[in-house]
């Protein structure tokens, strides 16, 4: 029997039970809405068509990049995580050394956006977004920035438009969905296993039956590969934050993005469900958008590819497998430690990951 | 309450309306509607009535043979049936009486729209059971990784190689730990990840087999219904996609469509139309 609890050690661990269950309660009280906001980096409305808005960061330095650059996430999520908090932003670093930036945010979609398909997202408000910045900037061409989703997005908004794409940078992107490793964690790449667990058909009735791919089934999905963490947050995770403000107000936040999750539209979500995530039509070339092939190899503008290294959503050989696809050398990887979200909002990450896609940027603008 | 009685108002009223209906056809009664046009010879229709009423009757007598078949192998209602009908255990397993009698009056003949909702009904009610039963053998699974993680953890404390445990903090974390391990270790397992599909497609059948009946009482009463709406909002998806691509052609003059003028700044660089012609 490995249990050997010291009398005066458990009294001691109960008193400080005590004290921190006070001080949170404390703290929990005071605690407003108001104290749990994320994305406040000031920016504003300069573009919108149907849910779609595009914003413009307010500029907090004397311009260093010449090109803007167009901040694209994905449909699984919000774009806000970039922004999460004053102190873990890579928006707001990324102003503070003089990038021109702007955010497309895809609002939230209802059952009356299921019919909207990957093409309307790429070939149809991308490209106005980015219309839209290079009249008003009267240049011919943007740099992109891609998250998760949005960097696969931004990947086939290159091959198809690369006329018009400065420079391509790519965050914690999917390429080949069925890549993985033998040796990595247990919970790393769960998704791709729940996604190929389906039949084509299982994923249409589903989408047939709700209109759109759920938030919560997403965030279900999501909770599967930590489902002791998914279980205690509330309780033990809560508890370990709560009686220190810093802390606490991190934690807030996190869960504030989140729980905001929004529907992923129904038609979009079978071709990243079916072609992507099952078929892996991608990196096959075989993926197709409005009748067209995805040609990677026409991505002839330079690329920076950050990843993670304890990235559990999508594993670190998923993105590496862009290099060869390409028609660009200009190809720079950037390896970051931490996990998928870890990248953009650990306190480790904050300013190598800024620092890093400045340079690269003002290098390649 | 209000729209349960509303519910059962209506199918009171469905389900009169066919009684009727089938009694004037079995009977060789005339339609309770008037026919439009010159009327088909009398000794024709009686006989094609007669006929009809024949069919109906000799396929109705099959069913209800079907249905105490099923429901009952001794053809009348005894407590052994009974508990099965109501016994949670029963419905985990394919085939049971229960089963194949809703699989035999929802796989019965069909005339057209007649008894068209009790059918859906059935078809819902089978398929809820289908679903339970999905659900069942996903929390067994469930089940099975705690009590392996709590063998495992039980293991784990009493293992005298191991570093000694010396707080309460210390224990939790192990359990917690070794719980979070076995369930992963579950989430990655062929038969989980079968478990929940069939879980998923079945909840997702049920649910579209529920729409067929909300759908059914929104014609009724003249509410559009979930497929008429999605069918709609189709036609506007296709009508935006449309009128993008006729804007991408010949952009308006200011530039990028849509833009929110009072809020933004006016491309510069961008030509009209008009000054292209020019």
């Amino acid at each position: 029997m490995r249990v050997k609890v010291d009398p005066q050690e458990a009294a001691r661990e109960f008193t400080e039970f005590s004290r921190r269950m006070q001080a949170g309660r404390e703290l929990l009280e005071k605690t407003k809405d108001r104290d749990v906001q994320i994305a406040t980096t000031p920016k504003r409305e300069v573009w919108r068509q149907d849910k779609t808005v595009l914003y413009h960061y307010t500029p907090s330095a004397k311009q260093t990049v010449k090109t803007p650059v167009l901040v694209v996430y994905g449909l699984v999520g919000r774009y806000t995580m970039a922004d999460l908090q004053e102190d873990r932003s890579l928006v707001r670093n990324l102003l503070a050394q003089g990038v021109d930036l702007y955010v497309v945010d895809w609002g939230t979609p209802t059952r009356s956006d299921r019919w909207l398909t990957l093409e309307d997202y790429i070939d149809g408000y991308i490209d106005e977004c980015v219309d839209f910045i290079r009249a008003k900037h009267g240049i011919d061409k943007v740099s992109l920035l891609g998250i998760c989703e949005g960097g696969v997005f931004t990947t086939c908004y290159a091959a198809r438009q690369s006329a018009k794409v400065k420079s391509l940078t790519l965050t914690i992107t999917p390429i080949d969905f069925h890549a993985g490793s033998k040796d990595a964690p247990l919970h790393h790449g769960l998704i791709g296993l729940w996604a190929r667990s389906m039949s084509h058909a299982d994923v249409d009735r589903l989408i047939e039956a709700n209109g759109n791919l759920p938030g919560e089934l997403m965030s279900f999905v999501f909770s599967m590969m930590t489902p002791v963490n998914a279980l205690t947050k509330y309780n033990l995770g809560l508890f370990d934050v709560m009686d220190d403000e810093k802390k606490l107000l991190n934690f807030l936040r996190m869960e504030k993005w989140l729980a905001d999750r929004p529907d992923h539209p129904g038609e979009a979500a079978k071709q990243w469900l079916k072609d992507l995530y099952q078929d892996n039509q991608l990196v096959k070339g075989e993926f197709k958008l409005g009748g067209r092939k995805v040609d990677l190899r026409k991505i002839t503008m330079p690329v920076l590819n950050v990843f993670a290294e304890e990235d559990h959503i999508i594993p670190p050989r998923s993105s590496q497998a862009l290099k060869p696809l390409i028609g660009t050398k200009d190809y720079t990887e950037l390896p970051l430690p931490g996990g998928h979200v870890g990248v953009f909002v650990s306190g480790k990450s904050q300013g190598i990951l800024g620092k890093n896609i400045y340079g690269w940027l003002k290098a390649h603008s | 309450m209000k729209g349960f009685e509303q519910g059962n108002d209506w199918l009171k009223f469905w389900s009169e309306n066919q009684k009727s209906l089938f009694q004037t056809w079995v009977e060789g009664k005339p339609p309770p509607f008037a026919f439009r046009g010159e009327a088909p010879p009398a000794g024709d229709a009686m006989k094609q009535a007669a006929q009809m009423s024949d069919l109906i009757r000799s396929s109705m007598e099959q069913w209800a043979a079907f249905a105490k078949d099923a429901w009952s192998p001794a053809g009348r209602i005894d407590m052994e049936s009974m508990k099965k009908l109501f016994d949670p255990d029963e419905r985990k397993r394919a085939g049971s009486h229960f089963d194949m009698g809703l699989e035999r009056l929802t796989e019965g003949p069909a005339y057209a729209t007649l008894w068209d909702l009790d059918r859906k009904m059935l078809s819902v009610q089978k398929l809820w059971m289908e679903r339970a039963q999905d659900v069942e053998q996903y929390w067994e699974l469930m089940q099975g990784a705690w009590g392996r993680a709590l063998e495992r953890f039980m293991k784990s404390v009493n293992d005298p190689k191991g570093e000694p445990i010396k707080t309460g903090r210390q224990m939790l974390d192990l359990w917690l730990a070794t719980a979070n391990k076995s369930l992963v270790e579950m989430h990655r397992s062929g038969a989980f990840l079968e478990a929940q599909r069939k879980m998923t497609r079945s909840s997702t059948e049920y649910r579209l087999a529920e729409r067929e009946i909300a759908e059914a009482f929104c014609e009724m009463h003249h509410i559009p219904t979930r497929t008429e709406m999605d069918e709609m909002q189709r036609v506007m998806t296709e009508l935006r996609r449309e009128i993008r691509a006729l804007k991408k052609k010949d952009p308006a003059p200011g530039g990028a469509s849509e833009v929110a003028p009072a809020r933004a700044a006016s491309p510069r660089k961008r030509k009209s139309p008009s000054k292209k012609k020019k």
